[in-house]
């Protein structure tokens, strides 16, 4: 489903990916781990397509398409979602709205028809219940004034409207307590099926308790240094960090 | 200044033609007022762009025309509901044209003591409620300010005539919301009229009220004077809309007494004509109260709209709370002045403004002035000006939702604008202004669908 090689990526002059490969079949969910300023956000950033990161080489495929190629929109489009770390406030358009404007452009690009307003509702409702959020929450203004907690249980009731073929997570259980984590956890796993990839970019391994990965990769200064199973996150619980620049170090 | 005397213009004419049948309407303090206010008028002429409180407006499109005094025109129910604010559900007077519209009025069972109708009417019972308040709140004699200029409320009162009286006696809630609307349809060529309205809630009263100037045809000049009188306690939601006809020229001001413990909110929404102007003037003459300033402002074209904004605390321990926002694309030029008074005894004065512009063209211009005089010594004031471009990180994050870039530069400048509009708290008015904003930007930004909503 997706594949990246060789990616290199920089900001400014600052180069911050220094060769990422990773591949990610259909139903599998795989964890990025890294200490803070390994390039994780970058590498979430860079497949979503912000702005500000210059792609110096390498390649980025959702499904054989090239996604360096494609401007944001279109990569929604092609079915990738970015659950954002720090999720955006935007007063004056409601959820409905800003959803029903998101599903039905996806859904355009893709060749299927649009949403009636009925049919949008009752697409919705289902997920409302599914993250356990209040309705009231509907009409209100995109992200305003919610809790850190109320706005990642947000980024994943969003991620289960649209519906992508690869989530990306980023750092999304920074900021959550352990309950608001677990309902952010069980609104994932509801969204994992054999059609679906997912890709969590954690610095702890808390969430991995919730969201057991098939795979854990350790990013360490623009590459990844490590990959394994789910132990690999337990691992790293227990020893912290430290213990894979010594790994490394030891093989030099 | 423009000379009117010198040379005969349509707004000094037309007084000697109208002086008689004016003089036969309401108690003969009104006549008084009109005298005074056409000298005061004809001394001071038209403002230019040489007068400080008008610097970046060019009323040219005054001088140069000629408009006839205003008459009635014949708009029946159906136009009305088929304007954007025609299914507001509240207490609604109308005037076309200046002049009560009963027809396109609605009779509602009232609460003891209050009155919502037309001056003429409401003189009957409260005559000296009207004499005591009209002209007393909108004058800036006495107060701090070196360049006032009360022009177009000495050539509002000069042609007083009619408009609408809300009177809420002590200690009264209004459910329904009030609904004043003026409309205007200059179908034989420009008129001017000169709509004024009077608002006065007593202690403990509590009203939510839209006023709306709402054009209907052609070209015309609103002059339009409104007056608001608080009591202690008192509290109002005072929403303005003005949608007028785009070759049209609006200027109005809202002048504001505020009791203490008081709260006034105004929530202005401007959409419409070649130039708009609309002066908020608020005096704060008792301890605790709060004052919320709501601006929202759309141009395109070759339009002005310019806000003027004044809020004199002359006592302490009041707060007020200041947010202007206006959205400009091709040509349209906007103009925002915020003037904060704090007067020597106002201490414990809290005051925030804030004004932000987002300019879609190159050759769309905003002249942004924020003014603050304190002369009293424990206060905070705050003032804050941004003119800009969207926030990348929002329009990223619509984007990366799968919103193609222009549809969600569309959608934040909509959202900028619509912040403004949640300020209100009529659910079927604020619903009403969003659809406006949006057709109104519509025509300009490539906005997602909104049917069903």
């Amino acid at each position: 489903m997706l594949e990246i090689k060789n990616l290199h990526a920089r900001v400014e002059d600052k180069e911050i990916l220094r060769g990422i490969d990773l591949s990610v079949k259909a139903g599998e969910t795989h964890a990025i781990m890294g200490p803070n300023g390994s390039g994780k956000s970058t590498l979430a950033s860079v497949i979503a397509g912000k702005s500000g990161y210059e792609v110096t080489s390498g390649s980025v495929e959702l499904n054989g398409l090239d996604l360096l190629e494609m401007e944001p929109a279109e990569r929604a489009a092609a079915g990738v979602f970015l659950a954002f770390q720090y999720p955006v406030e935007i007063p004056g358009v409601t959820n409905t709205y800003f959803l029903r404007a998101a599903l039905n452009n996806i859904r355009r690009s893709r060749g299927e028809h649009e949403l009636s307003m009925s049919d949008f509702m009752k697409h919705i409702k289902s997920k409302v219940l599914l993250m356990d959020m209040e309705n009231s929450l509907l009409s209100r203004s995109v992200n305003e004034g919610f809790s850190g907690g109320e706005k990642k249980r947000n980024e994943i009731f969003q991620m289960a409207v649209l519906e992508p073929s690869l989530a990306v997570l980023d750092e999304t259980d920074s900021g959550l307590d352990i309950d608001a984590l677990k309902v952010v956890a069980n609104g994932v796993n509801a969204l994992r099926s054999p059609d679906r990839a997912i890709v969590v970019v954690t610095h702890y391994q808390r969430l991995l308790n919730y969201i057991v990965p098939d795979y854990v990769h350790i990013l360490m200064d623009g590459r990844i240094v490590k990959s394994g199973g789910k132990e690999l996150a337990f691992e790293l619980e227990e020893k912290g960090y430290g213990f894979v620049e010594e790994e490394l170090a030891s093989k030099a | 200044m423009i000379d009117l005397k010198s040379t005969p213009h349509s707004l000094i004419e037309n007084f000697s033609l109208m002086k008689g049948l004016l003089s036969t309407y309401g108690p003969d303090s009104f006549q008084v007022l009109r005298e005074q206010a056409f000298r005061s008028f004809s001394e001071f002429g038209l403002p230019t762009t040489k007068d400080e409180e008008f610097k970046y407006l060019s009323l040219k499109a005054l001088e140069d025309g000629r408009f006839a005094p205003a008459y009635g025109a014949t708009i029946d129910r159906y136009q009305v509901e088929q304007t954007a604010v025609g299914q507001v559900d509240a207490i609604t007077v109308t005037f076309v044209n200046g002049e009560y519209a009963p027809e396109l009025s609605s009779a509602h069972l009232l609460p003891k003591g209050v009155f919502i109708g037309s001056i003429r009417d409401g003189l009957a019972a409260h005559e000296g409620s009207i004499v005591r308040h009209l002209g007393e709140i909108a004058t800036l004699k006495g107060k701090l300010g070196t360049t006032n200029d009360e022009r177009f409320v000495y050539l509002n009162t000069a042609y007083l005539t009619d408009g609408a009286f809300v009177y809420l006696p002590k200690g009264v809630s209004l459910e329904l919301p009030v609904h004043i609307l003026y409309l205007t349809s200059a179908d034989h060529g420009p008129l001017v009229s000169f709509p004024r309205t009077l608002i006065v809630l007593e202690e403990n009263s509590d009203a939510k009220v839209l006023e709306t100037y709402l054009g209907i045809e052609g070209v015309y000049f609103t002059n339009a004077v409104t007056e608001v009188f608080l009591g202690e306690s008192a509290i109002l939601e005072h929403t303005r809309f003005q949608d007028e006809q785009i070759e049209s020229v609006h200027i109005g001001v809202n002048a504001v007494h505020q009791g203490a413990d008081s709260i006034y909110t105004s929530n202005n929404v401007t959409f419409g004509a070649r130039i708009a102007r609309n002066d908020v003037n608020v005096w704060l003459d008792g301890e605790h109260t709060e004052t919320w300033l709501n601006g929202a402002s759309v141009g395109f074209g070759h339009q002005a709209i310019d806000n003027h904004t004044r809020i004199d605390h002359a006592k302490p321990n009041c707060n007020s709370f200041e947010v202007y926002k206006t959205i400009l694309g091709d040509h349209a030029l906007g103009v925002f002045n915020g003037k904060i008074f704090v007067y020597e005894d106002a201490q414990k004065t809290d005051a925030k403004q804030t004004n932000k512009a987002i300019l879609l063209s190159p050759t769309a211009t905003i002249n942004t002035k924020p003014q603050l005089e304190i002369f009293a010594d424990d206060v905070k004031c705050t003032h804050g000006a941004t003119i800009g471009q969207l926030r990348e990180e929002s329009l990223f994050y619509l984007q990366s939702r799968g919103i193609p870039k222009p549809e969600a530069q569309g959608l934040l400048v909509y959202a900028f604008a619509a912040e403004v509009l949640e300020k209100i708290t009529i659910p079927t008015v604020r619903d009403i202004l969003e659809k406006a904003l949006f057709e109104k930007l519509k025509e300009s930004q490539k906005l997602p669908d909104q049917d069903g909503e």
